[in-house]
């Protein structure tokens, strides 16, 4: 005999937490900023799987520092499940325990903390993911009961704006929302009309305008001032060596410098290799102000942004040909879209790395920091999935000579994945070592698995001063290892490659080296840059481009 | 506490490339270096000399001066280098721009 | 080096002392005094273990400009942010003395010579003041130069550049305040309390360092030449600075007296006026200035174009 049973508890669950919060919830959900504590001790229970909104950009700074003042008999032992942890506070969380297990996707500026409270065991680590792996699992086993979240503005029906920094935003609501949970937003200002809805306000059960607007990271912004002659000469091997060669056309591009002067030195040294319309007409990628130039220039047909950069709303705003604008003419990111664009649909993926190993594993990881991935492994990878053509893809697949030894006589592309970096990096540590920190930090942290950023198997090619290492024309881990050696310079790894080995890869251009690729090294200076300042590119903008105060020297 | 000073010869076999003048080159900012190059009759050896703030990285300095002199097969030249910790990539893009001035 | 014609089209900013000194004169003029070939190294330095530099940081010599002999003074901001110790003071000081008595034998040889034949002296500044690690010395040196600018005064003018990364700022801030000329560009800055300290101080609610534009637009060239400490504001190009070096090295020596900010009574108490107007105005932001001066909209002002700046802008009258 079928037994019966509810099939609505967590309904009826989040309708006994609304009940008990009606009492700080006025006419358009609308919660006083000094009510917020007594909100969330309403509606959170012990061991709940709690969301704060935030990542690398854009933080629900407000609600965090909130339930950090809950009572902690009432509310503690929290899953918090969750794309970033940057914020003093969301560590504070766990030193006052009133969360104990994490889930998350990237570290930022508390990977020290984080590192330091596993191995205390003041937090109970679930798993590093990346950010698509995280959304993935929102909808899987981690949906959260209850999400914190920030909008830039809500209006009289609690009706949301996300706008430039939609973000992670779309994808916390519509997990926790569809699986009856609670979501609460905190917003810069109510106002009486929204440009436009980004989140409607039924899926919404609490607004508090929050006291200050909330925080945002530049984090997308680099000062060409800073660019130096050697992140120059690598971008030159790059344009000519990959950009070139493959005719990349969509792409995406890494955080750091040399992604920078490649974006700056488009309309220069790209110029004059003639890859306009040809390469970078296509690119998954945050508002990079460095971009600029390149927009201006005509060379991008297509920008689909994870998130939004401060400073960058005009401008983009005034190039809805080349972003993606609402009806109301400003942005909206969204950062799973681009995530899956970027693992999907994109040709190559280009940035740097703290870390390489002999067989060419690749890890931003250090000793003590527990930074996490972020969406990097999602891009820098080969997606097994995909099933479109391209040139680039189909080039690099063709190059492949082990490709008969997984899948016989068929033919199969291969996405790009270049890491760029200097042999030494600051302080002269080697970026070629025997063994990745990464390792070190799974022990220290007592990790299951060291956090690797990019696996060996993915990585088709490796840049340094020395030259670029075709990893995707390698049929053998021998091979690999050697051209490898072959670009790591004077670090030990670099010390081990044989001159008349290297000569073989180089004869069977495994190895190229400036000289082999015809870059004049003798060019490599600040004068191959579009612009050499930020104030050169508000001038690109049309003054269109606002740099965030920290950024302008006028 | 002092100062590190490192001096070395370098005899490349072949080398035949003398400079015309001395020059210098560089800034010594941070992570980056001068160079002074001038002739030197040595009996066709490069004769080498680095200060430079920072310990341990004897070795390192003497690969990468010698495969620059190698490289560029120099002979009768002093290359006296002040280094404010300068990483090799920086150390040869440095020396190759001195030679280049040299030759100008 | 890059050829000195190439050298006039770059940002002054971007260039390093020696590129600044030897583009600001005539091609193929430019002669180094204790150049890096010298070897004058600090002996502060070495003992401390930090690095040293052959020129100590800056770079000392005289040119041409025309008719003009120009004496170069040229500092580095690279080198441990431009800080002056005991060397690179020295030949601050020399420098000035050797244009000084350049002065003194022209009266004496050519009492005829015109004013645009007698020597001038450019000070290139990118520094904080003081090089801590030979603090007694750098201390020393500020000193041992302002009592040269004392002898040149009403014979050698002497001329402040100041369009670096590191601006003019500490001691090396009153050196130049004490010179009868200032030229800046709009990304030079020039103050007394460096921006670190004066948050150290203050605290950040007062003045946050880290607020680039703050810091730029209470000590960079554009509000400078507003508030008068800076005289002539160029753009950002060694031809830009070269070519009001040019114009000043022809201007008659009796004119220069008027355009120092400070050095007479008459001067002291159109300071003081500054300071009443101050607590009369409390302004919160450097920006009121400038609306007090007559510029009602002070932000697109602050953008625009030099020239275009310069034809516009209302300067503070005292």
């Amino acid at each position: 005999m079928k037994t019966q049973r509810t099939w609505d508890t967590l309904a009826a669950d989040t309708a006994e937490r609304m009940a008990a919060a009606d009492k700080f919830i006025g006419k358009g959900k609308r919660v006083e900023a000094k009510d917020v504590v007594g909100l969330l001790e309403a509606v959170i229970r012990p061991g709940d799987r709690v969301n704060i909104e935030g990542n690398n950009q854009k933080q629900a700074d407000f609600l965090a520092e909130c339930l950090l003042k809950v009572d902690k008999s009432k509310v503690h032992d929290l899953h918090m499940v969750q794309s970033a942890v940057p914020l003093a506070a969301h560590l504070d969380l766990f030193e006052q325990g009133i969360a104990k297990k994490l889930d998350f996707a990237f570290g930022g500026p508390q990977a020290g903390r984080v590192a330091k409270f596993i191995r205390e065991g003041k937090l109970e680590l679930g798993a590093i993911h990346t950010y698509l792996e995280l959304f993935g699992r929102y909808f899987l086993d981690l949906t959260p009961k209850v999400s914190l979240i920030c909008a830039y503005e809500a209006d009289r029906e609690g009706n949301l704006y996300t706008g430039f920094n939609t973000e992670d935003t779309p994808v916390i609501v519509e997990a926790t929302k569809f699986r009856q949970g609670i979501v609460i937003a905190q917003v810069n200002k109510i106002v009486d009309k929204l440009p436009r809805i980004d989140i409607p306000s039924g899926w919404i059960d609490a607004v508090v305008e929050s006291p200050k607007p909330f925080f945002i990271e530049p984090l997308f912004t680099r000062d060409p001032a800073l660019i130096t002659d050697n992140q120059i000469l690598l971008a030159m091997l790059a344009l000519k060596g990959i950009y070139a060669e493959y005719s990349v056309s969509s792409m995406n591009h890494g955080i750091g410098f040399l992604t920078s002067a490649i974006e700056l030195m488009l309309p220069t040294y790209g110029e004059e290799l003639k890859l306009k319309g040809k390469c970078c007409t296509h690119m998954i990628l945050n508002p990079h102000p460095t971009m600029i130039p390149a927009i201006e220039e005509g060379w991008v047909d297509t920008i689909h942004c994870f998130g939004g950069e401060l400073g960058m709303e005009k401008y983009v705003a005034a190039r809805p040909d080349v972003f993606f604008i609402g009806p109301d003419g400003t942005l909206r990111s969204n950062r799973a879209f681009a995530q899956t664009a970027g693992h999907y649909a994109v040709d190559m993926f280009i940035g740097g790395t703290l870390q390489i190993d002999p067989y060419g594993n690749s890890s931003t990881a250090t000793a003590n920091r527990v930074a996490g991935f972020g969406g990097a492994p999602n891009m820098g990878c080969d997606p097994k999935g995909r099933r479109h053509s391209t040139e680039a893809w189909l080039k690099c697949g063709q190059e492949l000579p082990s490709m008969y030894e997984q899948i016989g006589q068929m033919q199969r592309g291969k996405r790009l994945v270049v890491q760029g970096v200097e042999t030494f990096g600051e302080g002269r540590e080697p970026a070629f070592v025997e063994e990745l920190d990464a390792l070190k930090l799974a022990k220290n942290a007592g990790l299951e698995l060291p956090p690797v950023m990019i696996y060996g198997d993915d990585v088709t090619h490796i840049i340094t001063e020395e030259g670029i290492a075709y990893l995707s024309r390698c049929g053998s881990m021998e091979t690999r290892m050697a051209a490898i050696r072959a670009v790591a310079g004077y670090t030990e790894i670099g010390l081990k490659a044989k001159p008349e080995e290297t000569r073989r890869l180089r004869d069977a251009k495994i190895v190229m080296t400036p000289e082999d690729l015809g870059v004049d090294r003798d060019r490599a200076s600040r004068d191959l840059l579009a612009a050499k300042s930020m104030k050169d590119l508000v001038t690109w903008s049309g003054g269109l481009y606002e740099p965030p105060a920290r950024f302008r020297n006028w | 506490m002092a100062l590190n000073t490192l001096e070395f010869e370098v005899k490349t076999p072949d080398a035949a490339v003398a400079v015309a003048k001395p020059v210098h080159f560089g800034v010594v900012g941070s992570g980056d270096l001068e160079v002074l190059m001038s002739p030197l009759a040595s009996g066709g050896a490069v004769k080498v000399k680095v200060v430079t703030p920072v310990t341990g990285f004897d070795a390192l300095w003497q690969r990468v001066l010698e495969a620059f002199v190698g490289s560029a097969k120099l002979r009768d030249v002093s290359i006296e280098i002040n280094d404010n910790n300068a990483t090799p990539a920086v150390v040869t893009l440095r020396l190759r721009q001195a030679l280049a001035e040299a030759a100008a | 080096m890059s050829k000195w014609s190439t050298l006039l089209s770059r940002s002054f900013l971007e260039s390093n002392a020696r590129e600044r000194a030897v583009g600001l004169v005539d091609e193929g003029t430019f002669t180094e005094f204790a150049g890096p070939f010298d070897r004058r190294t600090s002996p502060h330095l070495e003992v401390l273990g930090e690095a040293v530099e052959f020129d100590d940081g800056i770079v000392t010599g005289v040119g041409r400009i025309g008719k003009t002999p120009v004496f170069v003074i040229s500092q580095e901001g690279r080198f441990i942010g431009g800080a002056v110790g005991e060397v690179g003071g020295a030949k601050m000081v020399g420098t000035i003395k050797a244009a000084i008595d350049f002065a003194d034998r022209i009266a004496k040889d050519f009492p005829n010579a015109a004013d645009e034949e007698k020597p001038i002296v450019a000070i290139s500044f990118e520094t904080g003041g003081v090089r801590l690690h030979e603090a007694n010395a750098g201390l020393l040196a500020h000193a041992e130069v302002m009592d040269q600018f004392q002898r040149a005064r009403g014979k050698v003018p002497v001329i402040s550049l100041i369009g670096s990364k590191v601006g003019c700022f500490g001691g090396m801030g009153f050196v130049a305040a004490a010179t009868d000329v200032v030229v800046m560009s709009e990304f030079g800055r020039l103050g007394l309390t460096g921006p670190e300290v004066i948050e150290q101080e203050m605290g950040k609610d007062e003045f946050d360092s880290a607020d680039r534009a703050l810091v730029y637009r209470t000590t960079g060239g554009r509000h400078k030449y507003v508030m008068g400490d800076c005289n002539f504001l160029v753009e950002d190009t060694v031809a830009g600075f070269r070519a009001q070096l040019s114009e000043l090295a022809k201007l008659p020596r009796s004119e220069f007296e008027a355009l120092r900010r400070i050095g007479s009574e008459k001067l002291v108490e159109k300071q003081l006026e500054g300071v009443a107007l101050a607590a009369e105005l409390q302004p919160k932001d450097a920006r009121d200035v400038w609306v007090h001066a007559g510029n009602p909209d002070p932000v697109s002002l602050a953008m625009a174009p030099v020239p275009q700046f310069r034809e516009t802008v209302k300067r503070l009258a005292l």
